[in-house]
């Protein structure tokens, strides 16, 4: 009963800030409501008992995904203003493509549940999907998790590639070169006469 | 020991690349100014690589849990896509150093972009099929928009990003529905669940979904949007680099997906891939006739010739593998052949990319003359030269599965390809001169001039060609 | 299912909390504060001049790479949580695995200090 009601209040609200994501007229509270999406989204996650799942969803799109929308919004300096003029000339095609998939999904949806209906069964009942998950990610399935790793690996070589410029005239501070000082290379001693001052 | 030792042998090549390519990518950063060595050890790299597969591999070997196989195909793959991106990264070397975009980053995103067609031309499973992809095309978004600076390569790396991310949602929604209604990511568990006879429909949707994807990423028309803009924007050894190793490896890729796990539901993927090849050959020579850039030119025409490698997969029988992979390895050496002369288009100024420069070259520089004739020929199809026996090669298998309209199409459509290889060979040799370009760099014409006499000889020296035969009929057989 | 679920209740205990308390704060501002505001007196004020420019401006393009490096070191977190949780079931082969991952990522580390990324110029 209770999870019903959670159930409904979830998908609505889900649904509701979807909609508010390509209605509002601020950028940034599109981006706040994308936000309650995912949220929302992950409480639907932990409904279905799969916790690791709501996890990575606010860990990594609420946490950083978001934030990186929000940098996005504000560094592009886009009149969103007149972006969304055409909002309204493009409503016939959305809703056509939009039609579309729901169609296909609810074909998908109908074919499954006409066929045997038959669902996987967790190997052990008793243990957290997050114990699950980590008794085969890193054994059974070792070279996906590797891979993902190089993946990883060529996504930030990507982003220093294509953003980070050398910049002439930056005062850096080098630590190693701070270290490295000595006193023989920083402190000169000379021997002053009365009355003659350092003149070369 | 042993048995780590048989558990990491099949893959050792993969292992030592990418070993390697992270060493390379330190190496690189804590040795500044050494861009050259690095280029160098990468293509030493790429060619040993490429045939250690050949000579030390153990085929019909799996590894990690079913997620790779090894066998003649995936060994063939490989040596093609190791040796199109070593030619790829020497013959970037001149183009990059001129346009000051000399770092070392881009070899080693060469590498990686091989790392993930490796994966993907010897995947067994849905997972390591989306992380080959995915591997491969993140390095690929990086090197098209490496020109970071001039606004059309970042707006072809964009748009090659958006598009790209889209296919793979595809690819994704299409592996979600397989895996689904098969209950397996393991191509033989699909296999043998598919070739059961009773097939949800799931399944074949799921199967369309997933070939549309794949459609984007050999350029197949409907989903070949992106190809010219990315072309034309990309610096232009990648754009070389593109119409070769990655087109290779996403072909492989299908040709290993209809014939291994979706076999049993030959019927409903013959139609998709028909549809997808006579469309690529419409759009593909009609888009090229109007084009005045060489560069968007070369795009129309790798959407037309992957249309006429697609013709040969649809018969779906070793035949038509077979003519798959020697059409592929054709074309991959024409137009590697033809970027190495399009980089020569060098005038004192920079590169030029238009048709129209080429006018009168016959007269300044009778040998890039020549060898351009010759890689058109051999992309039009004539006799003598070695395109025509991969258009042969393409075609026969779906004749003999009684596809004979499907042939008649790409063969109108060759004719009318030839209309615009023909333009460009008419501006070589009868027009008036009116550039000159400067002396091209050594690994230039050494490419251009390797990969002519490959399509001019290859023919006359059949103790060449014959062993080269046995092994892409072996490769084919093996996907069986 | 809902014993499950009822692990979550202190969670939602604090959402109700948080929720009536920022409520309760916004209501008492709204009654209680002295508001008066016309148009002129909500306009963006800016040295007695009417407002140049938007609020948005355009960010260093750094800023944009810290997030992506955020990003993808925050993935790799994600990627060890259910190995805190299973360290005991997959031993020393899951271990091993684990620091190969790892390393993968110190070496882009490396690259990318040693690149100077992470330095702010």
């Amino acid at each position: 009963m209770i999870t019903a009601i959670a159930f409904y209040l979830l998908a609505a609200v889900s649904v509701a800030s979807a909609f508010m994501v390509i209605a509002s007229r601020n950028p940034v509270h599109s981006v706040m409501f994308l936000i309650l999406t995912f949220f929302s989204a992950a409480g639907l996650f932990i409904l279905m008992g799969a916790e690791f799942l709501a996890l990575l969803l606010i860990m990594v799109y609420v946490g950083a995904v978001a934030v990186l929308f929000l940098f996005v919004v504000m560094m592009l300096e886009v009149d969103f203003v007149a972006l969304k003029q055409g909002f309204l000339q493009y409503i016939g095609l959305g809703a056509t493509v939009a039609v579309v998939l729901l169609t296909e999904l609810i074909l998908v949806g109908a074919a499954y549940f006409a066929g045997d209906g038959n669902t996987a069964t967790p190997p052990n009942p008793d243990e957290s999907n997050l114990e699950a998950f980590g008794h085969v990610l890193y054994t059974d399935y070792a070279f996906f998790f590797e891979a993902s790793g190089f993946i990883l690996l060529v996504a930030m070589i990507g982003a220093i590639v294509l953003t980070l410029r050398e910049r002439d005239g930056v005062r850096k501070q080098d630590i190693s070169k701070q270290i490295a000082r000595t006193r023989e290379d920083a402190v000169e001693m000379v021997d002053l006469k009365s009355g003659e001052g350092i003149g070369s | 020991m042993a048995n780590v030792i048989n558990f990491i042998l099949p893959f050792l090549p993969e292992l030592l690349l990418a070993f390697f390519a992270s060493q390379l990518l330190v190496f690189g950063v804590v040795k500044k100014e050494r861009t050259d060595l690095v280029r160098w050890i990468a293509i030493g790299l790429l060619v040993v690589f490429a045939l250690a597969g050949l000579f030390v591999g153990v085929p019909g070997t799996t590894a990690f849990n079913g997620a790779l196989i090894n066998d003649d195909f995936s060994y063939i793959a490989k040596a093609i896509i190791g040796l199109a991106a070593a030619a790829a990264l020497l013959f970037s070397e001149s183009y990059l150093k001129s346009e000051r975009l000399d770092q070392y980053e881009f070899s080693v995103l060469v590498l990686y972009a091989v790392l993930g067609m490796s994966i993907m031309v010897s995947s067994n499973s849905l997972l390591s099929l989306y992380i080959g992809i995915e591997m491969q095309s993140l390095a690929l978004y990086v090197l098209a928009a490496f020109n970071r600076d001039s606004l059309r390569a970042s707006e072809a790396g964009l748009k090659y990003f958006v598009l790209g991310a889209l296919s793979s949602g595809l690819l994704l929604y299409g592996i979600s529905m397989v895996y689904g209604f098969t209950g397996s990511l393991t191509f033989d568990t699909i296999g043998a669940v598919v070739s059961s006879g009773d097939v949800s429909p799931g399944v074949i949707a799921g199967m369309v979904f997933m070939l549309c994807g794949l459609g984007f990423k050999i350029s197949a028309a409907p989903f070949h949007m992106w190809t010219p803009d990315v072309y034309e924007g990309s610096p232009t050894p990648v754009t070389g680099f593109f119409a070769s190793a990655p087109k290779f490896a996403a072909m492989a890729l299908i040709a290993r997906v209809l014939m291994d796990p979706f076999m049993g539901i030959q019927d409903s993927w013959q139609q998709v891939i028909i549809v997808l090849s006579v469309a690529s050959m419409i759009v593909g020579v009609f888009g090229a006739l109007m084009q005045t850039n060489i560069k968007r030119l070369m795009a129309y025409s790798s959407i037309a010739n992957m249309g006429y490698a697609l013709v040969a997969l649809s018969a779906g029988t070793v035949a038509g593998v077979n003519g798959m992979l020697i059409f592929m390895s054709i074309y991959l050496i024409t137009s590697i052949g033809l970027f190495a002369c399009i980089l020569q288009m060098r005038i004192r100024d920079g590169m030029v990319e238009q048709i129209s420069d080429v006018a009168g070259l016959s007269t300044t520089q009778p040998r890039l003359a020549l060898m351009f004739t010759v890689l058109l020929f051999s992309l039009m199809g004539m006799p003598p030269l070695l395109g025509f026996f991969g258009k042969i090669s393409a075609f026969y298998p779906a004749i003999d599965a009684g596809l004979t309209w499907l042939v008649v199409v790409a063969l109108i459509a060759s004719v009318v390809g030839a209309f615009y290889y023909l333009r460009i060979i008419k501006t070589i040799w009868f027009e008036e001169q009116d550039r000159q370009f400067v002396k091209p760099a050594t690994a230039l014409s050494v490419l251009s001039g390797v990969s002519t006499l490959i399509l001019v000889a290859v023919l006359f020296l059949p103790f060449i060609s014959a062993p080269v035969k046995t092994a892409f009929g072996a490769a084919a057989a093996s996907l069986f | 299912m809902s014993g499950f679920l009822l692990e979550y209740l202190p969670i939602l205990i604090v959402f109700g909390i948080a929720t009536v308390l920022s409520l309760l704060f916004l209501v008492a501002a709204k009654i209680m504060a002295p508001a008066s505001g016309d148009v002129e007196k909500l306009s963006t004020y800016e040295c007695g001049f009417n407002a140049f420019d938007d609020s948005r401006m355009k960010f260093d393009v750094q800023f944009y790479l810290v997030a992506i490096l955020f990003i993808i070191f925050d993935l790799e977190i994600a990627f060890l949580f259910p190995y805190a949780v299973s360290l005991d079931k997959v031993g020393i082969y899951g271990w091993a695995v684990v620091m190969i991952f790892l390393s993968e990522l110190i070496w882009g580390l490396y690259y990318a200090w040693k690149k100077g990324a992470l330095d702010w110029q």
